[in-house]
């Protein structure tokens, strides 16, 4: 059975068609890069994957169920923006996830923040932007999902923020688990692909794997992504 | 998860509740220590009269502001940890919209409870105070629990007030739940849309009043009009009927508007959540 599954759906907010008919398949054990413009229908994707959003038509499954109390307990997802209170501190954070995640580690996530140096009693007030986007992704991290689900986890941060990001994602997410990346900086995400998803105007454009493109088109996901978006 | 939701509402609501508390206890000793100044020689000192003086409004304001801040909690909670960024979170976590909900309700019902109970309390010190009676005396003179029933069976009218006591309670508990789900419900509805949520909030609260106050207003002739010209307040037997069913009429419409606004919450959050 896919991780994540799409069957024609659609999402529409008044006159706009966020997602129009995507049919879509994810299976466990793969990095995918979810790669489209800004506005071309990422966020509201993983939205109805999180069961923040409901279709508009068709349907979307994790792992056969409906976004719901079940899959949020098998999906480990990173918003596209500061989610967690700013008056809490990083301890009650470690225990609110703790509390409510059967998959969570705190220990791993506890050797983490010490190596970054955040102090459990630090505020998320406190934090500079690039330490809360550390911190947050740590949180997401640290869970032993079976589909991690992350929205621009390095849109906003500077190049070394970057690097750390993504380190700690290839380095810590569940091997047999799905991860979907969503992103518009192809460049830097490209190395840890193992699939891409092309999405632009609600629509899914292509669906492949990183090497594929690489053996059929003799170009970086990059330079192809360049390729198919030209203005 | 219900308990775990309700242990995390109450760190995030005693942080601020707490302090408000306690301040208003110290404030309440401050204020009847400032009485005794005032009715002592001390008073005749201006800036100690203006000092009591200044102690007594902060005392007034601490209690109007445990008060209030009950209601903005419970307000600014729901909005805050459900409606922005912080709903990422909170609709991502295994639990329910049920319990997400009900944490909140049930954490606000005990904050509007406790803030209730501690200004009662506060107030009667002071009248105790400014009265010159001493709480020894008081409460030596208060008849036991017993007593007190053993008086009111004698007379026959103890089974009429427990069972007209419980249904306040009951009618207060709904009504406070009442108040909190015709926020959440507003809210809620506004949040729907892309666009001026909050203004949309408001527009949402005041027709849901309207239409419960129209509600209440047409249950309350019907009943005046069940009265056909009898005066209850003649006969205390017809006094207690008429108690009696006044309860029973407002808790169902109490628990009637409470059950409509619930699942009007649960209804826009589910179908209709669109967090920014």
């Amino acid at each position: 059975m896919p991780i994540l599954e799409c069957r024609e759906l659609s999402k529409r907010f008044g006159s706009v068609q966020a997602l129009d008919e995507v049919s879509l398949t994810l299976e466990a054990g793969r990095v995918v890069g979810l790669l489209g413009p800004n506005g071309s229908g990422k966020t509201t994707l993983l939205k109805l994957a999180n069961g923040l959003l409901t279709p508009t038509d068709g349907e979307i499954l994790i792992e056969g169920l409906a976004p719901g109390k079940e899959t949020h307990s098998v999906v480990s997802y990173l918003p596209d923006r500061p989610y967690l209170a700013e008056w809490m501190k990083v301890r009650q954070l470690l225990d609110l996830f703790e509390d409510f995640y059967d998959d969570f580690d705190r220990n791993k996530a506890t050797e983490m923040l010490l190596r970054l140096s955040i102090d459990e009693e630090m505020r998320i007030k406190e934090m500079s932007k690039g330490t809360r986007e550390k911190a947050q992704l740590i949180l997401v991290m640290s869970r032993k999902a079976k589909l991690y689900l992350l929205d621009e986890p390095i849109g906003g941060v500077d190049p070394a923020t970057r690097d750390y990001i993504l380190e700690t994602i290839i380095r810590n997410y569940n091997p047999e688990a799905a991860v979907v990346i969503s992103t518009h900086l192809i460049a830097d995400v490209e190395q840890v692909l193992d699939d891409v998803i092309f999405i632009n105007q609600g629509k899914i454009m292509l669906q492949s794997s990183v090497d594929a493109i690489r053996e059929e088109h003799g170009m970086s996901v990059d330079q192809y992504f360049r390729e198919v978006f030209r203005c | 998860m219900l308990g775990k939701l309700i242990k995390h509402e109450f760190r995030a609501t005693a942080r601020i509740m707490l302090p408000i508390s306690g301040a208003v206890l110290a404030l309440s000793l401050l204020a009847n220590l400032s009485i005794r100044g005032l009715t002592g020689s001390m008073s005749e000192i201006p800036v100690l009269r203006i000092f009591f003086l200044f102690i007594e409004f902060a005392f007034g304001a601490a209690i109007v502001a445990a008060g209030v801040m009950a209601i903005v909690i419970m307000v600014s909670r729901f909005y805050r940890n459900l409606l922005k960024d912080e709903g990422y979170l909170m609709f991502t976590l295994p639990v329910s919209v049920h319990e997400l909900i009900w944490a909140k309700l049930i954490v606000s019902l005990v904050w509007f409870l406790v803030t209730s109970l501690l200004i009662f309390l506060v107030c009667c010190a002071t009248a105790l105070n400014i009265s010159g009676t001493s709480l020894a005396v008081v409460i030596g003179e208060m008849p036991s629990w017993a007593e007190l029933r053993d008086a009111l069976k004698e007379i026959g009218v103890y089974d009429k007030l427990v069972g007209l006591t419980l249904k306040m309670v009951l009618l207060v508990l709904l009504s406070i739940l009442a108040v909190c789900l015709h926020f959440y419900a507003s809210m809620s509805l506004g949040h729907m849309f892309s666009k001026n949520k909050i203004l949309l909030s408001i527009v949402f609260f005041v027709l849901i009043s309207f239409a419960f106050n129209m509600m209440k207003m047409s249950i309350g002739i019907a009943g005046f009009d069940a009265l056909n010209g009898t005066h209850p307040m003649n006969d205390s037997e017809v006094m207690t009927q008429f108690m009696s069913r006044a309860l029973w009429v407002g808790i169902g419409t109490q628990a009637v508007q409470a059950a409509v606004l619930y699942f009007a919450t649960v209804l826009s959050l589910k179908r209709g959540l669109n967090l920014e």
